[in-house]
């Protein structure tokens, strides 16, 4: 008689990769057979997942149409099942997958896309956060300004893609014009990706804009973040945009970088 | 009942609704006449609109938790920081009942989305206490546990759920979830007598009824009911409620309905019947 650890492991083996051979001779076959039985549940695991996956994934879906997402979600799940019960944590290595995935690869921009889709559903489900005083700044002593490090909303996140992720995205929601012809040769695209106000918005930006706020989102110094956008543009207006990312209510508080060069405390 | 802490409004013997993502908005918007409701935590373990929701609805509304995550059948013991989580969500919300099913849905670190079978043995009941113990300690208060849904049996049982069921109670204090539906569904796929089974629950112990609509599949010639909720109350469930009913007395009853989710207000006409049929016996019982 096998004990309940390896019970449990042999079937969650027969449910994942579609072979019951280990578990059959435990279930008892009660006038149908033991591999139907199991196939019940195996059903339920592969539909009720490859649903969250659509969920999450709706557009990219609608790209490759619902059979071959079935078919792309069903190897997916097979290797990378959920390692929590919150269905709409699952899915993040989706993008990475499609990425690899040989049957897509006559649509490259198919991951980004899945990309795009997955930010959105982490910007929708993250922690509400309060934006901060732009006064506090005033704590800040001049000498001090480069060393500031940050925290930003946790709702916003920064996308690059050499294709036109946001118009494929828009292009393909409901009620959009599904007969529009995105142009991919128009990026690359550099998006912020933000909830606000229960929704989550998307929209380009300029490539200095994009990696000073693309920076700070990762934890740079101000300083750092500044020398990233004024890389992609010398005569960028830094204290504009810092006004605006305060005006945006995008910034949430801050500390100090303890030493030029070391670790953010 | 579980114990109820301050600011927990208890649930009414009346049937509430499952509430599902479809229906929230509406719900919010209309505020309509629903006895109770319940959801489940694993939906709202994040920040944003859907945890806003559930502010504005906890006001309006007695509450319960309905959990389908904590795998409290898994050998390998509850996953701490899942129920972290959930006991976070219990802390803020304090709902009048959090339940669980009797089930298992994580091995070796995956989560397969489902309520998966045990085998009732000896081994089984000491784990499954174990991990009822372990949340019950971790949420500090009285959980209930539902029987499930079964496609299978594991030839090696050797006790009868709903005996199974009663142990796990008594040993732990836990309360238990009658999900007749559930009943009626493994009765019928492995060939046992529901109201048997009905009438071997210890009735004390039961806090609450759920109710649901299952699908009949054939299977290799053979019917196989799966529990899909996603069809009315089927007839033979609402007589078995109503045998439910005279069992363990008026206990809040809930109708669930999570696939082809219908038209609120067809839900809500469902959780109409269960109140009906909860008045009738109740009658019945005191012309006796």
């Amino acid at each position: 008689m096998l004990g309940l650890p390896e019970l449990q492991a042999r079937l969650a083996v027969a449910l994942l990769r579609e072979d019951a051979r280990e578990i059959v001779g435990a279930v008892a076959s009660d006038g149908l057979s033991p591999a139907a039985r199991v196939a019940v549940y195996r059903n339920h695991v592969f539909a009720s997942l490859t649903d969250a996956l659509a969920a999450t994934y709706p557009v990219v879906c609608r790209l490759v149409d619902r059979r071959f997402f079935g078919f792309a979600a069903d190897r997916f799940i097979r290797s990378h099942p959920p390692t929590g019960p919150c269905l709409f944590e699952y899915g993040g290595g989706f993008p990475e997958f499609l990425a690899g995935f040989p049957p897509c690869a006559g649509h490259p921009y198919l991951a980004d896309v899945a990309r795009l889709e997955w930010t959105m559903n982490v910007a929708l489900h993250a922690e509400d956060a309060r934006a901060m005083e732009p006064a506090r700044l005033g704590e800040v002593r001049p000498e001090n300004v480069g060393r500031l490090v940050f925290r930003v909303d946790p709702s916003a996140a920064w996308l690059r893609s050499p294709w036109s992720v946001d118009r494929i995205w828009r292009t393909n929601q409901p009620g959009a014009d599904f007969g529009a012809i995105v142009d991919l040769t128009t990026g690359p695209v550099r998006l912020e990706i933000r909830r606000r106000d229960d929704h989550v918005t998307l929209r380009a930006l300029e490539p200095a804009d994009f990696a000073l706020r693309a920076a700070l989102g990762a934890g740079a110094s101000f300083e750092a973040a500044a020398d990233a956008a004024t890389a992609e543009d010398p005569g960028f207006d830094l204290a504009a945009s810092l006004r605006a990312l305060l005006e945006e209510g995008l910034l949430t508080g801050f500390s100090l970088h303890p030493q030029e060069g070391g670790p953010p405390s | 009942m579980a114990s109820e802490g301050v600011g927990v409004r208890s649930l009414p013997a009346r049937a509430g609704i499952g509430l599902r993502s479809p229906h929230v908005a509406e719900v919010l918007a209309a505020r309509p006449a629903l006895s109770w409701l319940e959801v489940h935590p694993e939906n709202y373990l994040g920040g944003g609109p859907a945890v806003g929701a559930l502010d504005q609805l906890r006001s309006e509304y007695p509450m319960a938790f309905h959990a389908v995550g904590l795998s409290i059948g898994s050998a390998e013991g509850v996953d701490r920081r899942h129920l972290d989580r959930v006991r976070g969500l219990v802390e803020r919300f304090e709902p009048a009942l959090v339940s669980e099913h009797l089930a298992w849905s994580r091995s070796g670190g995956a989560y397969l989305n489902h309520l998966l079978p045990l085998p009732y043995t000896e081994e089984s009941l000491a784990a499954v206490c174990r991990n009822v113990d372990a949340v019950q300690t971790a949420l500090r208060r009285r959980i209930l546990i539902e029987n499930p849904s079964a496609y299978l049996r594991f030839a090696c049982s050797t006790i009868p759920e709903a005996a199974f069921l009663a142990e796990l109670a008594r040993r732990t204090g836990c309360g238990l979830l009658c999900d007749v539906n559930n009943v009626h569904v493994t009765a019928q796929n492995l060939g046992l007598d529901a109201v048997g089974y009905l009438d071997a629950i210890p009735a004390d112990a039961v806090a609450e009824i759920h109710l649901a609509g299952h699908s009949a599949n054939d299977v290799d010639g053979r019917t196989l009911l799966i529990d899909d909720h996603g069809a009315p109350v089927d007839a033979a469930v609402w007589t078995l409620y109503e045998h439910a009913l005279r069992r363990f007395g008026a206990v809040p009853t809930l109708v669930e309905w999570d696939t082809a989710v219908p038209p609120l207000e067809v839900l809500m006409g469902e959780a109409r019947q269960a109140d009906a049929r909860r008045r009738a016996v109740s009658e019945d019982a005191r012309a006796a």
